[in-house]
């Protein structure tokens, strides 16, 4: 039971940074590498705005959220938006380069020390028993943030406006735009939101283990689940990352957890030798140039 | 960088320079694991200024060249062949990561000169049979801190000991751990449990889930700070309720504070602030002339490599030359003042020190501070 | 018409053709063949490295720049063959003429693995199936360190000593590697590759076997990098996982993009200013007279100013240097015009 439950929060950690992923990359088809460092980024804005709004830990909460949501569009309206109609190669380099260039910014700004944000919120991290097993309330919070943020994607991809303007720009992005629909802003927006809950990840990892810099490796870690489940279906993104989870967890209870480490990417290596788009994801070509 | 101003300063004050003992120190100033090593340096450069203040060695100033290498080995190999070929130290020192010992003992060996660790763990070759040019102060001793921690919990153990084990995977980290096992065997305990997480785990409820389930009433845990007290956070989460020992790194004395476990052990050779010697008073009132921004309580290690580095040098006589400071090295006895359990000792033979000095600390729930569990024990350092 | 006529294919093919060129190509020799002598410890260890990386990148650019083969596993390959050279010392006490062609052995298998997902998965999924074996490969080093013992990396004797022999050792090395490359793109090969690169339909419909292209330019590109692994060991005098992470693989990725992809020259330039770019930057800090107060986080500034520059070279100048080579060339061969007619 007790694995279950750690199956269900790692699952969670990975869904919850993989739907941002899949969201930039559903709609522009871009693969977003500088997403480790937007969870980083948004942890330090939970950080920042904890010691603003000290002893006001929801509208340091909210805040936080709001900056990731504006960090996120803003990075695509001044960088991301020139590498559209470039080579898969470019866009892909430049969000590598733009997460090389956060991670130092950060560094300058917030130094190297470890943070911990939980406690500037003025909340502890107690342990809540649940069906026999134990998870703590971060964890907790975790599993519910993942299932409230998917819950609220698929109800905005499916029935809001801007949300069926998004799958329209993902699936044709030219008949899209000749209809009407401004690409620029469908964009900034899934950069918004993906910033968003990347953001959320980071601060919710954050205030379970301490912020600090090896937060963007755990955003890469995720990233695998986001190609077994499929890069632009939701769907696969939460599929894929129970499955690699429960590999993960099974793998270090019943075998050795060193693997833990590489067991992602063998996994990973497996589905791309059998079926590259991954579980969910729609068949495609291949090849975008 | 730092170096490009060095040798600026070099040439600029070439009539100074030349009366002083100069020393090179490659050292991972920035970078992410800097908060370990950096502390160090600044400490110690703060206590060389103090030194110089107070009148030099022989007569003559010290000066320091620190060279950042960023816990890079190719960076280290540069900068010791900097140091070594430009500056023409005769002492050099490593304040990094591990993973740039082997580079700078190749250059240290090219030339002869001696090579002292000051920063992250001891080499073995620095224990007896030592290694001509390699020498170390560092409080951390392989294997050394397990037999000290696995005595310690022998002594307090009133039950049969299920001892469990947890490591980084990290090479010596897992070295260590697996020695410890072995050992705990032999002293009678049940090993029910070893646990080695990869850096960096997103969660350790996993491993934690693992060492709580073979029950274990006792933890010995050896590994970056960061894997020891997450895996103990969620290890408590779980409901477990044993005895969590581990070792006791820069910022124990924080971390004690902020946990407020009364069962969280940590071990370790360096005095804590808590003791109020008069030596932290020197340190204090150095630390502020110096206007560094680290905690108090990091800056031991770096106190105690200055006071090493003044007393090899008191012994070097003028002229300096790598075979004069090796000989002044190979026959040290350095007064901690008492920031360690005993004095620092340097042989031909052993370059680690004769006896290793162990004191165990936790948190005092009822008095809501630190409280030695166990005071300074010996080990003695053989073959 | 310039009265200079080629009547041979040879000619048509040769590297250098003008007496100029020659004679400028003598001028460059003589002075690489001096510069050790004048250079000061420091320049040459830096001329050390941009030779050692060069040959890493001149592999990395004949498979994306030329092959168009996107790769993201180069640190992985270099780790094969520094840990090929490393495990043979240690286990067997192999020389220097045994490890050498062990580590391309070792680097032309592990290409034809790496190369295997290329010929279903193209762009971001090959990219995405290197970065995998890349970290397999890493994570096998890091566990033959941990079970042999060698918890601070594996010390290996260099047969050279001197930083001057191995310049000269390094500079063979790249003349050699880039002799190797610039044969192959003159051959049979290199057009294959360069037409899989432009149109796979069109390059299958023309007889070439795209599989064999494919997979051929990975072999070449691997073996040639772990080649490059194993002189890196020996020149560090010691192999160790950490030093082979993402990281490398990014820093020899800009190599070629910002010294611009397709041109072998490039690899040279791009080389070049990645390895002295951290030396650029501690000097101009020091001219803008921030040295002191950023000392702390010189590396933080490093990795900020690196991805900024990656990020214009990628939006300004997609040709990268050699692009911005081409235009100052331009500009002086064609003053006062400004453009090349559009008629030949």
């Amino acid at each position: 039971m007790q694995l279950a439950v750690n199956i269900a929060v790692l699952a969670s950690i990975y869904a919850l940074i993989c739907c941002g992923y899949v969201l930039i990359y559903r709609v522009s088809r871009v693969l977003s590498l500088a997403h480790g460092e937007l969870m980083l980024l948004g942890a330090y804005g939970l950080y920042a705005t904890a010691s603003l709004f000290k002893g006001h830990p929801l509208l340091a909460l909210a805040a936080a959220a709001a900056l990731a949501l504006m960090v996120g569009a803003a990075v695509y309206l001044a960088l991301m938006w020139r590498m559209t109609g470039e080579s898969v190669l470019a866009a892909v380099l430049a969000t590598i380069a733009l997460g090389i260039l956060l991670r130092g910014a950060m560094i300058l700004v917030f130094g190297t020390q470890t943070q911990y944000p939980l406690r500037d919120l003025g909340w502890s991290n107690a342990s809540v028993p649940v069906f026999g097993a134990r998870i703590s309330t971060v964890g907790l919070a975790l599993v519910l943030a993942t299932a409230a943020v998917y819950l609220g994607l698929f109800a905005f991809l499916r029935w809001t406006r801007w949300g069926i303007r998004m799958r329209a720009a993902g699936q044709h992005p030219l008949l899209a735009a000749q209809r009407g629909i401004g690409l620029h802003g469908v964009y900034a927006l899934a950069w918004g939101l993906a910033t968003f809950t990347g953001g959320m990840a980071g601060m919710l990892i954050a205030c379970d283990a301490g912020l600090e810099g090896t937060l963007v490796i755990i955003g890469f870690k995720a990233f695998p689940a986001a190609l077994v489940g499929g890069l632009d279906s939701l769907v696969g993104a939460l599929v894929g990352s129970l499955v690699v989870a429960a590999a993960e967890v099974l793998l270090i209870h019943h075998v050795d957890p060193l693997l833990s480490d590489v067991v992602p990417f063998a996994v990973l290596l497996a589905m791309l030798a059998v079926r590259p788009w991954g579980l969910f994801g729609t068949r495609e070509e291949l090849d975008r140039v | 960088m730092r170096k490009l101003l060095c040798i600026l300063a070099l040439l600029a004050g070439a009539a100074h320079a030349q009366d002083a003992y100069v020393i090179g120190v490659s050292a991972a100033m920035t970078g992410p694991v800097a908060p370990n090593y950096a502390p160090v340096v600044e400490a110690m450069k703060a206590y060389l200024e103090h030194v110089d203040g107070r009148g030099g060695i022989n007569g003559r100033k010290v000066r320091m060249v620190v060279l950042d290498d960023q816990a890079q080995p190719s960076r280290a190999a540069t900068n010791a062949k900097q140091l070594l070929d430009q500056e023409k130290v005769p002492m050099l020192l490593n304040v990094s990561l591990s993973s740039t010992y082997a580079p700078m003992i190749a250059e240290s060996k090219r030339t002869g000169v001696p090579l002292y660790f000051a920063g992250a763990v001891c080499p073995k070759e620095t224990y007896p049979p030592a290694d001509p040019l390699q020498f170390c102060s560092t409080a951390f001793g392989a294997n050394l801190d397990s037999q000290a921690a696995l005595a310690f919990v022998k002594a307090q153990a009133k039950d049969p000991v299920r001892i469990a084990f947890q490591a980084m995977a990290i090479p010596i980290a897992r070295a260590e751990i697996d020695y410890a096992e072995g050992l705990s065997k032999t002293l009678g305990m049940t090993v029910v449990e070893k646990q080695i997480s990869p850096p960096p785990a997103p969660d350790y409820t996993p491993f934690a889930t693992k060492l709580v389930e073979a029950k274990p009433n006792w933890v010995w845990s050896w590994s970056p700070w960061v894997a020891q007290v997450r895996t103990f956070e969620s290890m408590r989460r779980l409901g477990w309720n044993g005895k969590y020992l581990t070792w006791a790194h820069l910022n124990a004395e924080e971390e004690l504070a902020r946990i407020k476990d009364g069962d969280f052990y940590v071990v370790g050779t360096n005095a804590f602030l808590e003791d109020n010697l008069p030596v932290h008073a020197e340190i204090r009132a150095v630390a502020a002339r110096a206007k560094l921004d680290y905690p108090v309580s990091y800056l031991t290690e770096g106190f105690v490599a200055g006071l090493v580095v003044e007393q090899a040098l008191r012994n070097t006589p003028w002229p300096p030359t790598p075979q004069k400071v090796l000989a002044a090295m190979n026959n040290l006895k350095v007064d901690m003042k008492g920031l360690r359990g005993g004095p620092l000792e340097w042989t031909k033979d052993n370059h680690f020190r004769t006896k290793q000095y162990y004191r165990v600390w936790r948190w005092d729930r009822a008095g809501n501070r630190i409280v030695r569990a166990q005071d300074w024990q010996a080990i003695e350092v053989k073959r | 018409m310039s009265g200079y006529f080629r009547i041979r294919y040879s000619e048509d093919s040769a590297l250098l053709d003008t007496r100029t060129q020659k004679a400028w190509f003598a001028a460059f020799l003589v002075a690489l063949a001096v510069y050790p002598f004048f250079a000061g410890a420091l320049w040459l260890d830096l001329a050390n490295q941009v030779l050692l990386g060069s040959i890493g990148a001149v592999a990395l650019m004949l498979l994306t720049g030329y092959a168009g083969q996107i790769s993201l596993g180069h640190a992985g390959l270099l780790a094969a063959g520094a840990f090929t050279t490393g495990i043979l010392c240690k286990e067997l006490g192999a020389a220097f003429w045994l490890t050498l062609p062990a580590s391309a052995a070792v680097g032309a298998l592990l290409g034809l693995i790496f190369g295997l997902p290329s010929l279903r998965l193209r762009g971001l999924y090959l990219a995405v199936s290197t970065l995998a074996l890349h970290f397999i490969v890493v994570f096998l080093g890091g566990e033959y360190e941990t079970k042999r013992g060698f918890s601070t990396g594996i010390v290996i004797e260099s047969p050279i000593a001197s930083a001057l022999g191995w310049y000269f050792a390094l500079l063979a090395a790249a003349a050699a590697t880039l002799l190797l490359a610039l044969n192959l793109l003159r051959s049979r090969t290199g057009r294959a590759w360069r037409a899989v690169h432009g149109r796979e339909a069109v390059a299958e419909a023309l007889g070439i076997s795209v599989q064999r292209a494919k997979l051929s330019a990975f072999v070449v590109s691997s073996t040639l990098t772990a080649v490059a692994g194993c002189l890196f060991a020996y020149f560090r005098g010691f192999v160790s996982a950490e030093a082979f992470s993402l990281y490398l693989t990014i820093q020899y990725v800009a190599m070629i993009i910002i010294g611009g992809m397709g041109s072998l020259l490039g690899a040279l330039l791009g080389t070049a200013f990645v390895v002295l770019f951290p030396y650029v930057i501690d000097g101009g800090m020091r001219l803008l007279g921030v040295a002191d107060r950023l000392a702390s986080v010189v590396f933080a500034v490093n990795y900020a100013a690196f991805g900024l520059v990656m990020i214009l070279f990628l939006v300004f100048e997609p040709q990268g240097l050699v692009g911005l080579w081409r235009r100052v060339q331009n500009w002086f061969q064609l003053w006062p015009f400004k453009q090349r007619p559009l008629a030949k």
